[in-house]
């Protein structure tokens, strides 16, 4: 999939020349970008990689010729698009150019389109006729065409509504009008360019997979350039041609996939690479050191310096320029790394996660469901009610591990909350050794901290009856250490920490009531990978340390892989398959496993074959059959007639899969 | 949809039941004695148990307030004490010049309101003066504004009549639909002279709810206009026009109905003081006179009608912002 | 009124997007025109607090001729019936700006402790209670009020009550929705599987969290209740007859309004000042507590 960058026409479609932009804040005056020079071609794919605050999104905001209204935005350098000056040209024609040449996906299909509006009007206002915009539709991907122009945003699932995005990216009809653009406006009435800012982030798994291979299929039909704003370097890696990485509002890397992917020259892609959670067992992941730089007082110098395991003295002086070298690979680094193939397939396949398989740790488990089941009523409807949990098992061993896996909708936070006794099961029962209570990690761990008490305050409460009011303090202060935190942060309010600090402060919090267990909700989801490596590396060290058992609910399979000796993979409110992980990673067995794996992104350029189809549905209802078999690539006709239930595959009792099809297919 | 719209219609009945109910209970559970006003100090024992029997005082109270309904049903709301006519009758009188002098208020408040949350969210030195401006209005008393605008367009500028319903002295007192009926008529000049004479009150009255309405479209036209769907609407190529009334306005329509709704409750209460002002010869100066005398049942029907107006107005602008926004109407 | 507090994970992104950082640290930073309204409602209430012994003469003290001109002895002049305006005014003042807090005060009080009950004990009694606030909340407020006072019998007390009565709804569903929110919120989630009692979560954990809310509520809220006070006052509905009060001082003076236009300006002038006042300062503790 990989295009080869030298056979490109010279002429390059859009292009940002030395691209300076600050803002100010509250706070002071930030710099989100820095001099940033790119260029983007007809048909290609080109992926700018960045974390949180790197200027990512102001850069594709910049494409659009809409950089972030603040208090004084100072724009300097150039942005054009098909010729025409997207920060400083006249703006009738900016907006011509928006109208006729530009496509644009955003992060959220929620809020992303007017709630009060038809679809089709939104698909038509800029000037399509009501038959191309059928056409887009259908084109994106979007079944029942006629019917859906008629509907409303909120009747639409969050899949569909980004596949409506796409729809009104992918171009006009007839009337090509607009000063000064006539010259490049192709006949069909293609865009030019589709820029979409983390398109996929707010998608399942399995939606993201088919997403992507839409937006790969429509610049190919269409011929027209596509960047793909994203954080994670798998989603680039799944359909980028190009990639460029961004880092304090300075290009650090720019190259074809496969060269930054496999051989990166700059120490930062780098350290991305080696950060993610991947679910190839070579993959021994590792996280960058410290944190990226405050955007109000960035360094003179290179501003990774201050992590980099390759700095020198030199890095800190001045501010290095994006070089091509005589192989023609682009990076801002005065001491790179050797252009070795292959150095990213990382150091010796040492261990197969963050947390090694106890062996004896089986005996006695510290949580213990059986068979529990949970249905809520669903607002508006006096028969129908949401079958959230139906009939689940699991045990957690003393100082085990647990992962339960699954898309939105299936069960697995219900499951969760039940498993920590705020849910009361319909049916079935939780059990706890010695009735003591399990302690529960929230995925947004600023919500999960009273905002006006300290942290030191939050954790010392959980003490309370032990000792004086001054060793309780001391002990909150030695958890806080015990996580990683500063003493000092014990004074602060939760809002003047950090994301990952927060997180940090929760887990101090849970770990002063002494647990057993830990149950964590997606805990590190809502942070970059970097830092959720981190945390989730914090969580192993503290797990060895207290011999405490983890139950972990994600919806990435790879953070499962690195956290749990056992998984789970839950469908609709059913467990659709169990397995050791090593086992389900290495051969999975039910088709949804297989499929959640196909969709997975990973590092591997070019590598992206979804096999699951549709959407997550909503568990309304009891299905007849199995559950999965409307998304089922392996269905056969009685998988709709017989519920299909966990059954043993081969001697080994942790290993087990509710489908016929697949149990048939081994040996007995 | 339709059950959405018979629960709130369902609801409004409700709330105006409640009203009678309220309204009930401050004529007989309340300390003030209906009957020996009615009669005045110098009444014997025997005439005021007369009259309480007459008037049903002497039975339960849950038998009372059905006997009171039964009355409001058929538009019995006693006699005033003060022009000894029935209640109704003199509601009649007088609601057509107050029904004129809301309706012309609240039209202005509607367009002065948009207009002052439309330049609101324009960028630069002018949102500042509209703020400013915004707080002064609505910090000033209707009474305070109405001296000023008398001593100043009437007095010194001699451009507006100080008050009064029609500059024609023999209908100085009249009571019908002076404005409408003109208008109805073609009678031009006799239209401007009742256009003339309702600018200054209703523009008086105006004033607070437009600053309420302003400020409430300006704070969502603010928002919606931070949102991914409007930076969607911009990268389509709209123009900012476009983008502001297709999309900015339109989503903004909803919270600003409901913020006018409540606003028409204060205006209808704003009425009464502005008619005393312009010597408006509506419910509010009748309300006014009613209170000078303790004139109780008349006091009570202006209320009476007064609220249940703004008990099915809020229910109008409920539905009107179903009408606005298609994620209400598929909610229960 | 929503959650005053930023989750974590939206403070992080909105970080990195620059349309959102301004937002960002607005707490830290109020402007001189909100400082200078929020000293302005502090010196106004030491002012009034202090009136009597600022101004020469009592409010009921007859001082000079009637209809004696602006600066001519008095520095406003003296009223129908030789009063001093200023000094009426002046008292006229004290007994809004206090009249005001103290309809707030009571509203905020009943309908905070009512709201509270109805978060807190959740299920019938909540639906009972909010029932109850919504359909008070349909009413039209003002109107019940003046009704209530007609049938009680003006006079400061009844007045003050019958606002306060058709005023503590909004209280109650700003309180209500607070807990409401804050309870679902999962750091008391977090609180109650870490072992810690119901009252103490809810004395600790929650309850602080409804308190900005209510002071924003209030302070927006005084400028609008002078408004309501004044206007029943001009109706004849506050205080009788003697008594020093704007609204009937201004109603007053009508009658006189283009031969000793001081006599209803003066008083109506105050009214506008001190909603100017309350008004800013409102404005400028929403912008302290919010966002």
């Amino acid at each position: 999939m990989t295009a080869d960058s030298e056979s490109r026409p010279s002429e390059p479609v859009a292009a940002v020349r030395d691209l300076h932009l600050s803002f100010d804040t509250a706070h002071g005056r930030v710099r989100a970008l820095r001099g940033v020079s790119l260029d983007l071609h007809s048909g290609e794919v080109l992926a700018l990689v960045g974390e949180s605050g790197s200027g990512k999104s102001v850069l594709s905001s910049c494409l659009l010729g809409l950089p972030p209204e603040s208090r004084r935005t100072t724009v300097s350098g150039s942005v054009t698009v098909a010729g025409v000056d997207m920060l400083h040209g006249a703006s009738a024609q900016r907006r011509s150019v928006r109208q006729r040449l530009l496509g644009a996906v955003f992060q959220d299909p929620l809020t992303s389109l007017d709630p009060t509006m038809r679809i089709g009007t939104q698909l038509t206002e800029r000037g399509v006729s009501r038959a191309r915009a059928l056409r887009n539709l259908s084109q994106a991907g979007v079944p029942e065409q006629p019917r859906r122009v008629r509907q409303w945003p909120h009747e639409l699932s969050g899949g569909l509504r980004q596949r409506v995005m796409l729809a009104m990216a992918l171009g006009a009809d007839g009337r090509l009008s607009g000063p000064g653009v006539d010259a490049v406006f192709d006949e069909e009435g293609s865009p030019v360019l589709i820029v979409a800012d983390e398109p996929t982030t707010a998608l399942d798994v399995s939606v993201q997979a088919q997403v992507l291979l839409l937006f790969d299929q429509l610049r190919r039909e269409h011929g027209c350039a596509l960047l793909l704003v994203t954080h994670d370097l798998g989603v680039a890696a799944s359909i980028a041609d190009r990639i460029a990485v961004l880092y304090a509002g300075r290009l650090c890397e720019v190259g074809s996939a496969r060269d930054i992917l496999t051989e990166p020259r700059h120490p930062y892609t780098a350290g991305l690479l080696h950060a993610r959670l991947e679910l190839d067992e070579a993959a021994v992941p590792v996280p960058i050191s410290g944190a990226p730089p405050d955007p109000l007082r960035l360094p003179e110098g290179c501003a990774f310096a201050a992590r980099c395991e390759h700095s020198t003295s030199i890095c800190g002086d001045s501010l290095p320029e994006l070089c091509t070298d005589r192989s023609g690979r682009a990076f801002a680094c005065v001491n790179p790394l050797a252009a070795v193939p292959g150095r990213a397939a990382g150091k010796a396949p040492a261990a197969v996660g963050l947390i090694a398989e106890r062996p004896g740790s089986r005996a006695e488990p510290v949580l213990r469901i059986d068979d529990v089941h949970k249905s809520f009523r669903i607002p508006g409807s006096r028969r129908d009610r949401l079958y959230a949990v139906a009939g689940v098992s699991l045990s957690v061993p003393e100082g085990g591990s647990l992962a339960i896996v699954g898309e939105s909708g299936c069960g697995k936070t219900t499951l969760l909350r039940m498993a920590c006794g705020l849910l009361e099961p319909d049916r079935g029962s939780v059990h706890w050794t010695d009735g003591l209570r399990p302690q529960l990690i929230f995925q947004d761990a600023g919500s999960s901290l009273t905002p006006w008490l300290s942290i030191g305050a939050q954790v010392a409460e959980r003490l309370r009856g032990e000792g004086s009011r001054r060793s309780r303090r001391s002990a909150a202060a030695e958890l806080l250490e015990r996580v990683g935190l500063d003493r000092r942060a014990a004074k602060s309010l939760p809002r003047q920490l950090s994301g990952g600090q927060r997180q940090r402060a929760a887990i101090a919090r849970a770990l002063a009531s002494a647990p057993r267990l830990l149950v964590c909700d997606e805990p590190v989801s809502a942070l970059d990978a970097s830092l959720s490596l981190r945390i989730l590396e914090m969580l192993a060290e503290i797990r060895d340390e207290l011999k405490l058992a983890i139950l972990m609910v994600t919806h990435d399979l790879a953070a499962a892989r690195h956290v749990a000796e056992e998984v789970l993979v839950m469908y609709l409110g059913r467990v659709v398959e169990a397995a050791p992980a090593y086992q389900l990673f290495r051969d999975p067995r039910h088709p949804y496993t297989r499929g959640l794996r196909a969709a997975s992104p990973t590092r591997e350029p070019g590598r992206l074959a979804p096999t699951l189809r549709g959407e997550p549905p909503t568990a309304v209802g009891e299905p007849a059959g199995c559950a999965f078999a409307g998304r089922c690539p392996d269905v056969e006709p009685s998988c709709r007639e017989r519920p299909q239930v966990l059954e043993l595959l081969g001697d080994d009792p942790r290993r087990q899969v509710a489908c016929q099809v697949a149990v048939r297919a081994v040996p007995a | 949809m339709r059950r959405i719209v018979i629960t709130r219609i369902v609801s409004m009945f409700g709330v105006l039941m409640l009203l009678t109910l309220a309204i009930f209970l401050i004529q007989n559970v309340l300390p003030a004695d209906p009957v020996r006003s009615y009669f005045g100090r110098n009444a014997t024992a025997e005439q005021l148990e007369a009259k309480r029997q007459e008037l049903g005082y002497d039975k339960p109270i849950a038998v009372q307030y059905v006997n009171f309904l039964g009355r409001l049903v058929e538009l019995d709301l006693g006699t005033s004490l003060r022009t000894r006519r029935p209640v109704t009758t003199d509601l009649a009188d007088f609601i057509p010049a107050t029904f004129e002098l809301a309706a012309a208020s609240l039209a202005i408040a509607g367009v002065l309101g948009v207009a002052l949350g439309l330049l609101g969210t324009r960028r630069g030195v002018g949102t500042g003066a509209v703020r400013l401006v915004s707080v002064m209005w609505s910090s000033a008393p209707t009474f305070f504004v109405g001296l000023l605008g008398i001593l100043l367009l009437y007095r010194r500028l001699g451009w507006l009549p100080p008050g009064g319903r029609t500059s024609n002295t023999l209908e100085a007192t009249s009571t019908g639909f002076l404005f409408f009926g003109r208008l109805l008529r073609f009678e031009l000049a006799g239209v401007w002279d009742a256009a003339r004479h309702l600018l200054m009150p209703a523009t008086v009255l105006a004033l607070g709810p437009s600053v309420a309405i302003g400020r409430t479209l300006r704070g969502s036209l603010r928002d919606i206009l931070r949102d991914d769907q409007v930076r969607t609407a911009r990268a389509k190529g709209l123009t900012e026009r476009a983008v502001l009334v297709r999309h900015g306005l339109r989503n903004a329509l909803g919270p600003t109905l409901s913020m006018a709704g409540l606003q028409i409750g204060l205006l209808l209460a704003g009425v009464i003081v502005v008619e005393v002002v312009f010597s408006w010869p509506g419910l509010g100066q009748y309300l006014d006179q009613s209170i000078d005398r303790a004139d109780f049942p008349a006091i009570l029907g202006v209320v009476m009608v007064l609220g249940a107006s703004y008990v099915v107005i809020n229910t109008v602008v409920d539905l009107l912002q179903l009408a606005a926004d298609p994620r209400l109407r598929s909610q229960r | 009124m929503t959650d005053t507090q930023v989750g974590g994970l939206e403070s992080d992104e909105a970080a990195s997007r620059g349309q959102a950082a301004a937002r960002v640290g607005r707490l830290s930073t109020i402007g001189w025109p909100e400082r200078v309204a929020l000293v302005a409602f502090a010196a106004v209430t030491v002012a009034l607090v202090l009136a009597p012994w600022l101004v020469g003469a009592g409010e009921l003290e007859i001082v000079d001729d009637p209809f004696r001109g602006v600066l001519d002895d008095q520095l406003l002049g003296t009223d129908d019936q030789g009063r001093d305006v200023w000094a009426r005014t002046v008292f006229g003042m004290r007994a809004s700006w206090f009249s005001a807090v103290l309809v707030i005060a009571i509203g905020a009080l009943i309908g905070g402790a009512i709201g509270l009950v109805a978060g807190f004990a959740g299920g019938w009694v909540d639906t009972i209670l909010m029932r109850l606030t919504d359909a008070v909340l349909a009413l039209p407020g003002p109107l019940v009020a003046l009704a209530v006072v007609a049938a009680t019998g003006s006079g400061l007390r009844n007045t003050l009550l019958a606002v306060a009565a058709t005023w503590w709804p909004w209280y109650a569903r700003i309180v209500r929705g607070q807990v409401f929110a804050l309870s679902r919120r999962p750091h008391v989630e977090a609180a109650r599987m870490g072992g810690v009692g119901r009252v103490r979560t809810a004395v600790v954990h929650v309850l602080p969290g409804t308190l900005g809310p209510v002071i924003v509520a209030a302070s927006l809220d005084v400028g609008a209740v002078i408004l309501v006070l004044a206007g029943l006052s001009f109706l004849g509905l506050g205080s009788p007859a003697p008594a020093a009060e704007l609204g009937a001082m201004t109603a007053r003076g009508l009658t006189y309004l283009f031969n000793a236009p001081w006599i209803a300006l003066a008083p109506g002038t105050a009214l506008f000042a001190l909603g100017v006042v309350a008004n800013f300062a409102g404005d400028a503790t929403r912008d302290l507590l919010e966002d």
